[in-house]
């Protein structure tokens, strides 16, 4: 009983926190606004002397106070008498706990509110009338009770509610996932696809017709969507030989996605250099340029260790920004105000300059880099990159020149971000050194983690997550980064090895919880 | 024989590429030295002392963070990428106290006013207790649960809770530039007069107290970790997990305790860059933090006089180095970083530079 009361408190102050920080970066507001767009209750009237969107705010407080309850009483294990009991005691424990910072912050928040006191100018998300909203209109001090009082019962409601879905213990619940996990896997469609090739490649074809035929009937904005995921899916699977394959974390992947967009930029724009090189023309010398760029860059610090590798490459990635924003090479670079008026591609004389043509080069380029991938990764070259990943050591020992394999990596992965970055310059036509900052490189390491290292469908799904999920959710804009970063913690502690884990790696170490060994070891000295 | 006297000592073609490199720059360096400083000078004494005062002053801040980098690395062998945000998180803790104490009335005029270095230790006391419970969470619940983990994934939790901290801090606090609200006492560019070579060069009052305050907290740390009960334990802990554990040592106790001390002193570091710099916000920390982690690496990662001395260096560098390249100070981020390229191509130890095992690389 006592570990009852004392993880149902630890799990309600949690979600009491979170609940104040939601409050504070404004999320409860957007949640309200987001929740009538759902409901379509927006021009609805009074509700207990309630706007809408206070109710949708109480309603979504709510949610989050049966969830506290669900987790604050799926913490207890199953008592064999009264199981209910239990779960309600657990989860209105939960509930107070959760209610008690919730109930606090609303009444000084409020009080302070009321006394006049601008908090906006310091806690930018406190505007008063967000604040009015989140007071549900009463004076704090009930607000703040009612809180208490309102989680307190959506905690118990919670805990029942965990026993009602027969969810139960934690144990109880893996044991129904098992179940589940296993019937779905013996259904008999699914078994006959999994051996035969035909049916296996039957499902490819759909997928890529659906692909294909997608750009016809998604809109502007769409196909304007689906290239970025594109664009991603290109520097993902870049980025996914060298860290996934090969081990090496480089965090300024973004030099080479760079370096390709101003290969094409100042090659094909009128300005700054009055070239109007062709596209077909420029698209190798972008790659090549961005491969030549990786073996410079890596020859000299590929003999680090793992974390120098990423700290060096990440100031690598500031340099070139740096430079490429500077006054000093602005008549070379275009500076601070970027290079206007890069060319289209054309196709056989006909310019491809809208959104559905470039869809449909950059799902060209996509397969190509996938099948470029998917053939490295089965050859002798791509099981040397793993053996190293694994144990470099090792690997030298069973005769691998390892500095010549990371080399190989490296420039590989810098030519398909070339390639990505050239695309992104002719499709954009504009290219300017503030698309090249820190946060692209961090979006494409999330994107190869999150999906899963070494692993072609874990880095499309993790683009598709990552770059086209945002999209859809519009209103969320003002969180993505910040989910983002959570996203990559949360990743590490739940699912270090990504969302579609690459089948050689989960063979590997399915004993171990799925954790990966990467090369690190390098020379000592 | 001279076949086997050769393949002994095989010098490998990237050996000979880095020597001649290194020579060539070094070289150029002396050359530019001297075209500088004899040949045809294009500063005055007045203006190097200008850039010394602000380089050493930056570099004691740079050295007050990089001492929290060496001392995770040195036990935990993870480059903690989230603790430039920690400075933030400080800085914004002392940007918080000196409003509030502005705002309170003492007498006619304000509590800051009246106790201007009450004001300021009051700054320095949130900031640094914020900074150090910061640290002790962030390690509890990003950075715990992964130990044993390989390498890259503390390194990716500790990269995505530095997104998170600092996307945080903007929803909750704004994207503003924050101005200091400083005493009138140590208002910012205000400072003692010094007359070099005809000209006025100004010693910030702001500068001072920073520079002051970092030795004292370095002394004070080094006190800590070669003569206290704890510092012995984290020296043991850093030299061998297991051994230490088996000696008594709270393993994850001392852990703990590395990531509230590191955190604190990159909460006093972010509320002397507040004092002395002036402006707050959600990305503070950031280019500092990679900055410190250079003088880290400068210095040897690992070693704490290491890292007082690298961050010394780097500052120092960073302010004189345009002039002396002749190049634009838009540039001088560039010199940081190239500089911890070079280091860790040709002297990955670093300065002092403990030589790094095997086992512990």
């Amino acid at each position: 009983m006592k570990t009852l009361f004392r993880n149902s408190l630890k799990t309600g102050i949690v979600f009491g926190i979170i609940t104040v920080f939601l409050f504070l970066i404004g999320f409860t507001g957007t949640a309200a606004n987001l929740l009538a767009d759902l409901l379509h209750n927006e021009s609805a009237g009074l509700f207990l002397g309630l706007t809408p969107l206070m109710l949708n705010t109480a309603i979504f407080l709510g949610l989050i106070g049966l969830w506290a309850g669900v987790s604050g009483a799926s913490r207890e294990q199953d008592i064999p008498g009264d199981p209910f009991g239990a779960a309600a005691l657990g989860g209105a424990i939960a509930g107070v706990a959760h209610g008690l910072p919730v109930g606090a912050a609303v009444w000084l928040i409020g009080g302070l509110n009321e006394q006049g006191v601008a908090m906006s100018t310091y806690l930018a998300e406190l505007l008063p009338a967000a604040v009015h909203q989140f007071l549900l209109g009463l004076a704090p001090m009930t607000a703040g009770i009612f809180y208490l009082l309102f989680l307190t019962t959506a905690g118990a409601a919670g805990g029942l509610l965990n026993r009602v879905l027969g969810r139960g213990s934690r144990k109880t619940r893996a044991a129904i996932r098992n179940r589940l996990r296993e019937s779905v896997e013996s259904l008999p469609v699914l078994q006959s696809l999994r051996k035969s090739t035909a049916g296996r490649y039957a499902v490819y074809g759909v997928l890529l017709a659906g692909l294909l035929l997608l750009p016809l009937v998604a809109g502007q904005y769409w196909n304007y969507t689906i290239g970025t995921v594109g664009i991603y899916v290109l520097l993902g699977l870049g980025l996914n030989i060298v860290v996934g394959l090969a081990g090496l974390l480089d965090l300024g992947y973004v030099a080479f996605f760079a370096i390709g967009a101003y290969a094409m930029a100042l090659l094909t724009a009128p300005t700054p250099h009055h070239l109007m090189w062709n596209f077909w023309l420029v698209i190798p010398i972008g790659i090549v340029l961005a491969a030549v760029t990786g073996i410079l860059l890596g020859a000299p610090v590929l003999r680090m260790r793992g974390d120098y590798l990423a700290i060096v490459t990440l100031g690598f990635g500031e340099i070139i920004r740096i430079l490429s924003k500077s006054d000093d090479l602005s008549d070379f670079t275009g500076g601070p105000r970027g290079v206007p008026a890069v060319a289209p591609p054309d196709f056989f004389g006909l310019p491809i300059n809208n959104a559905i043509g470039f869809v449909y080069l950059i799902f060209l380029a996509v397969l190509l880099v996938i099948f470029v991938t998917n053939r490295l990764q089965n050859s002798r070259v791509g099981r040397a990159w793993e053996a190293m990943r694994e144990d470099e050591t090792v690997s030298r020992a069973m005769g691998i020149n390892t500095l010549l394999q990371k080399l190989l990596a490296f420039a590989i992965g810098a030519a398909f971000a070339g390639l990505g970055g050239a695309l992104f310059a002719s499709r954009n036509q504009f290219t300017g050194p503030e698309d090249f900052n820190l946060m692209v490189s961090i979006n494409v390491v999330a994107v190869v983690i999150v999906g899963g290292m070494g692993s072609i469908p874990g880095v499309i799904a993790g683009a598709l997550v990552l770059k086209g999920l945002p999209e859809m959710l519009r209103q969320l804009e003002d969180y993505r980064v910040m989910v983002f970063g959570a996203l990559l913690v949360v990743m590490m502690l739940w699912r270090p090895a990504g969302l579609i884990p690459s089948s050689r790696r989960k063979m590997e170490i399915g004993r171990d919880a799925g954790l990966v060994e990467t090369a690190e070891e390098g020379r000592g000295k | 024989m001279p076949i086997a006297k050769g393949s002994a000592r095989r010098v490998k073609p990237y050996q000979i590429i880095q020597t001649i490199t290194g020579i060539a720059f070094t070289l150029y360096l002396l050359w530019r030295l001297y075209t500088v400083l004899i040949g045809s000078p294009s500063y005055g004494a007045d203006t190097w002392a200008r850039f010394i005062i602000a380089g050493s002053i930056l570099g004691s801040v740079y050295a007050l963070i990089a001492i929290g980098y060496t001392l995770v690395y040195g036990i935990l062998r993870m480059i903690n990428f989230a603790h430039g945000d920690i400075m933030m998180i400080g800085a914004f803790g002392g940007y918080f106290t000196l409003e509030a104490t502005k705002n309170i009335p003492v007498g006619g005029t304000t509590f800051s006013e009246s106790f201007p270095f009450l004001a300021i230790l009051a700054a320095f006391l949130v900031g640094v207790s914020i900074a150090a419970l910061s640290g002790y969470f962030l390690e509890k619940i990003a950075y715990r649960p992964l130990r044993g983990a390989p390498r890259l994934v503390p390194l990716i939790s500790a990269i995505g809770a530095s997104i998170f901290l600092e996307n945080a801090a903007q929803l909750l606090f704004g994207a503003q530039r924050r101005d200091y609200a400083n005493p009138t006492v140590l208002t910012r560019g205000e400072g003692w007069t010094l007359s070099i070579n005809g000209a006025n060069v100004i010693l910030p009052y702001t500068g001072v107290l920073t520079v002051v305050l970092s030795v004292l907290l370095m002394i004070a740390l080094y006190l800590l970790v070669m003569r206290t009960r704890l510092g012995r334990s984290m020296r043991a802990v850093a030299e061998n997990k297991q051994v230490a554990a088996l000696m008594g040592i709270d393993v994850d106790g001392v852990i703990s305790r590395t990531f509230i001390i590191s955190g604190a002193l990159a909460g006093a570091a972010g509320v002397m860059w507040g004092i002395h710099l002036g402006l707050v916000y959600h990305f503070v920390g950031f280019i500092p933090g990679i900055k410190a982690f250079t003088a880290a690496v400068l210095g040897g990662i690992g070693s704490v006089p290491g890292a007082m001395l690298g961050g010394l260096f780097l500052g120092l560098v960073e302010s004189l180095g345009p002039a002396v390249l002749g190049i634009s100070f838009q540039l001088k981020d560039v010199i940081a970083f190239g500089i911890l390229v070079l280091v860790l191509i040709f002297r990955p130890t670093g300065i002092v530079g403990e030589v790094l095992t095997e086992e512990k690389v």
